[in-house]
């Protein structure tokens, strides 16, 4: 029921047979074991500490990067591990007696380090997001596998009788041999700048996964210079003796980091079966989202629903949402539940190298989640009638208001100036019959006039040929009515209930008088008819289009007033190619 | 002549009434209801009714169902409708069942004293009158679309109009200061422009002359 919806889970090679770990991780072991035999019995060679602490140092990568190699397959920290453990031995070729072997344990002395700068850097995703990042990791690459064989065979030192070598040169080889140092110095002090870097930018989360390695990564890179500097400064003995001993213990600091970042991991999982019991059934929403924050140690962590019957997703208070695309630094988990997308995760994009915590963590919130889901369905519904409540009332109000000034503005004041106009023929009755008569005819002009102004008033208020005789009638005399020419197709036939009547009639009302104020339109075809029980009208003009909803068009009033009747309004208005509504309405 | 006055309002009646008795009616009777105005009408037939098209109980168009009844079951008993709404629907339904001594007047006529009188008498001598209001309604949805009617002149669209509202060739000759002649000229041009088919029945013609206004007999309603 948990899907992981952001990973690459069917990456080719993700379902392949673990040989490839396996094998590495065997090969690995094999020649730690020969390092470990073969340097115990080197004549003069390094104490029996120093070297059991070398093969342990580059085994522990062996076994550890060939574990997070089978565990996640998909993930290259595991087998850049690898490639460390194994690279870290290409040393030891320098202890046997074939020159071809010494030549190559010489020029490959230091390649671990290409291997490791980039495991470093790429922690823990196994990626590299960044340019900085490719071209550190590159140039290291180039350094540890390049350097001493530029050295070596351009440079070499006076007495080298190496394989390959070209040309030979004390000085130069001391020159170039500091230079050497210093740069890989200089390549170490980058490489820790950058993941104190990735650690200073990244999010909780981010920081939290890259924090073994950031800690880690300090003493094993402090120890890499150590390790370069001698040729540079030159180390007390002491110190210098210490190196061989220390660098292998720095050095398996990092899978030790990992493994602790495994085991901190495991913990969160378990944590989860907490989650549950803190969340019980019907948790506050809010509290739902801050446990999993906690669990999953993202305080950004955002929870999307998916509601019936609405595309797209909601937040819990019914807002719509998106989910962060691939670029984004955000990323997220969907949540099934029966093969259907329920809700999602939305987290840090550094998560993902966690899957595993997340599926367990969201799946034992599913309960609560799926809860919560159907409040935030509540929510939106309710939202989206409260809105349109809030339009409903101030259509009311702007309907009230108008009439109130029609009123005001029509017919009172033609009555007022008639109560003049009679006054004054009162007052000329007897001396000036003539104008009396004048002031009598004027007065009646205007009583006709506010008479007919109160006609239109009323039926523009409720038609009576609705109430008496149907939507069809109505339609009918509306079209007959309208300033632009109306062909009609009303074949409703029959009577239906009140609210539906007048919802049409007023809908064909409102989209007539848009029609003729904004459409520029030569005609219109209005067509009512009944199909399933459900009242279909259509308004075709062919006009010049581009209606929208919102602005003065009127049309929201119109969709909330449909939408009151569980009805549906959709609307075509493509630019110079004429507007097309149609609306349906339940006559049950 | 007898009237009998159908009509909820009593400030109005009684107005009416006055006015009418001054002009040499007699008002048998006083009604607020088509109930009333039926059982009234039962008892002692008038020579004509003038209903008002909006009375209790529901106060849409109970007049015009009354007048209904009374051109069935008193077709000898002129009825006048006045109307506060400007429907040609209803107009035709009133003439359907004859359009003898009929009218239909929007309500506001009643301040005009003499239109209101000739349109009495008018239906008291068995012929039709039609609102000009509703007629130019009729007509103008008749010229919004491409039809016949566009083909008219503009004295000949008059002329239809006066036909529309009931008036015989005689009488629109007086309203527009034309000759018998001219007027039967006018007639028959507009009948055959417009495909309408004659008759010397003014009650006749002008039904028919609405209901091609309508264009209700062409099937396709429009």
């Amino acid at each position: 029921m948990v899907e992981a919806a952001s990973l690459p889970r069917t990456v080719p090679g993700a379902h392949r047979p673990a040989v490839l770990p396996l094998a590495a991780s065997l090969v690995g072991i094999a020649i730690a074991l020969l390092a470990l035999i073969v340097d115990l019995h080197r004549p003069n060679g390094e104490s029996a500490a120093a070297i059991v602490l070398h093969a342990a140092g580059g085994l522990t990568y062996v076994l550890v990067g060939g574990a997070a190699w089978l565990r996640r397959p998909h993930n290259r920290t595991g087998a850049l591990m690898v490639a460390v453990g194994l690279a870290w031995f290409v040393q030891d070729l320098t202890h046997l007696t074939s020159p071809l072997a010494f030549a190559l344990g010489d020029f490959f002395f230091v390649a671990y380090f290409g291997f490791l700068g980039h495991l470093v850097v790429a922690f823990p995703s196994g990626r590299l997001e960044t340019r900085a990042d490719r071209v550190v990791v590159a140039a290291g690459y180039l350094w540890a596998l390049g350097g001493n064989l530029f050295t070596h065979v351009l440079f070499a030192p006076a007495g080298s009788t190496e394989l390959l070598v070209l040309h030979r040169d004390a000085t130069q080889y001391a020159i170039f041999d500091a230079i050497q140092q210093g740069l890989d110095a200089t390549l170490c002090v980058t490489l820790v700048a950058l993941v104190v870097l990735h650690y200073m930018r990244g999010t909780p989360p981010a920081r939290r996964a890259i924090g073994p390695a950031a800690w880690a990564s300090g003493p094993m890179l402090l120890a890499a210079i150590l390790l370069s500097l001698p040729g540079v400064i030159g180390l007390a003995p002491g110190v210098e003796n210490a190196v061989p001993v220390l660098t292998p213990i720095a050095l398996a600091s990092l899978p030790l980091a990992f493994v602790f970042g495994l085991l901190r991991s495991r913990l969160a999982v378990a944590s989860a079966g907490h989650l549950v019991v803190e969340l019980g059934s019907s948790p506050p929403p809010e509290r739902i989202r801050d446990a999993l924050a906690e669990t999953l140690h993202d305080p950004s962590l955002a929870l999307a629903y998916q509601v019936p019957g609405r595309e797209g997703w909601v937040d819990a208070e019914g807002r719509s949402l998106d989910l962060p695309d691939r670029r984004s630094s955000r990323s997220f988990t969907v949540l099934e539940r029966g093969g259907v997308a329920v809700a999602a995760l939305i987290h840090d994009r550094s998560l993902e190298n966690d899957p595993t915590l997340v599926e367990v963590v969201a799946g034992a919130a599913a309960l609560a989640i799926e809860n919560e889901r159907l409040q935030a369905d509540v929510r939106a519904r309710l939202a989206e009638v409260t809105e349109s409540r809030a339009r409903l009332v101030t259509v009311a109000d702007q309907e009230r208001r108008r009439l109130e000034r029609d009123l005001h503005d029509g017919a009172q004041q033609r009555l007022v100036a008639l109560a003049l106009t009679l006054s004054r023929a009162g007052e000329r009755v007897d001396e000036r019959p003539g104008e009396t008569r004048a002031l009598l005819a004027d007065g009646e002009r205007q009583l006709r006039k506010a008479l007919e102004e109160l006609r239109r008033l009323a039926a523009g208020i409720r038609p009576a040929i609705l109430s008496d005789a149907g939507l069809d009638a109505a339609l009918e005399s509306l079209a007959e009515d309208a300033p632009v020419p109306v062909t009609l197709r009303a074949t409703v036939d029959c009577r239906l209930p009140d609210q539906v009547e007048a919802a049409a009639y007023f809908a064909v009302c409102e989209l007539l008088t848009n029609t003729a104020k904004h459409a520029r339109a030569n005609s219109v075809t209005v067509t009512a008819r009944l199909e399933d029980g459900r009242l279909r009208v259509e308004v075709r003009d062919d006009g010049v289009g581009g209606a929208q909803f919102g602005g003065g068009s009127g049309l929201n009033g119109l969709v909330d007033r449909i939408a009151a009747l569980d009805g549906q309004l959709t609307l075509e208005s493509p630019e110079g190619n004429g507007t097309r509504v149609e609306f349906e309405l339940p006559c049950a | 002549m007898r009237v009998i006055l159908a009509d909820d309002s009593v400030l109005l009646r009684e107005g009416l009434a006055r006015m009418l008795s001054e002009s040499g009616f007699e008002v048998v009777a006083q009604v607020g209801d088509a109930e009333a105005l039926l059982a009234a009408v039962d008892a002692d037939p008038p020579d004509v009714c003038i209903v008002d098209i909006r009375m209790p109980p529901t106060n849409t168009t109970e007049g015009l169902r009354a007048a209904l009844h009374l051109r069935v079951h008193h077709p000898r008993v002129a009825v006048l409708v006045l109307s506060q709404y400007v429907e040609t629907r209803y107009a035709m339904e009133l003439l359907a069942q004859g359009a003898d001594g009929v009218g239909y007047l929007l309500k506001d006529r009643v301040g005009d004293v003499s239109e209101l009188l000739v349109a009495l008498r008018s239906v008291v001598a068995g012929r039709s009158v039609i609102d000009p209001t509703v007629v130019s309604r009729l007509v103008g949805r008749r010229r919004r679309q491409a039809d016949p009617v566009e083909t008219l002149t503009a004295r000949e669209r008059e002329v239809l109009g006066q036909m529309a509202q009931g008036r015989s060739n005689r009488a629109i000759g007086e309203r527009l200061f034309l000759s018998p002649k001219t007027v039967e000229a006018h007639v028959s041009a507009i009948f055959s422009k417009l495909g309408i088919e004659d008759t010397a029945d003014d009650n006749r013609r002008v039904l028919s002359v609405l209901t091609w206004l309508r264009g209700d007999g062409e099937g396709a309603r429009s």
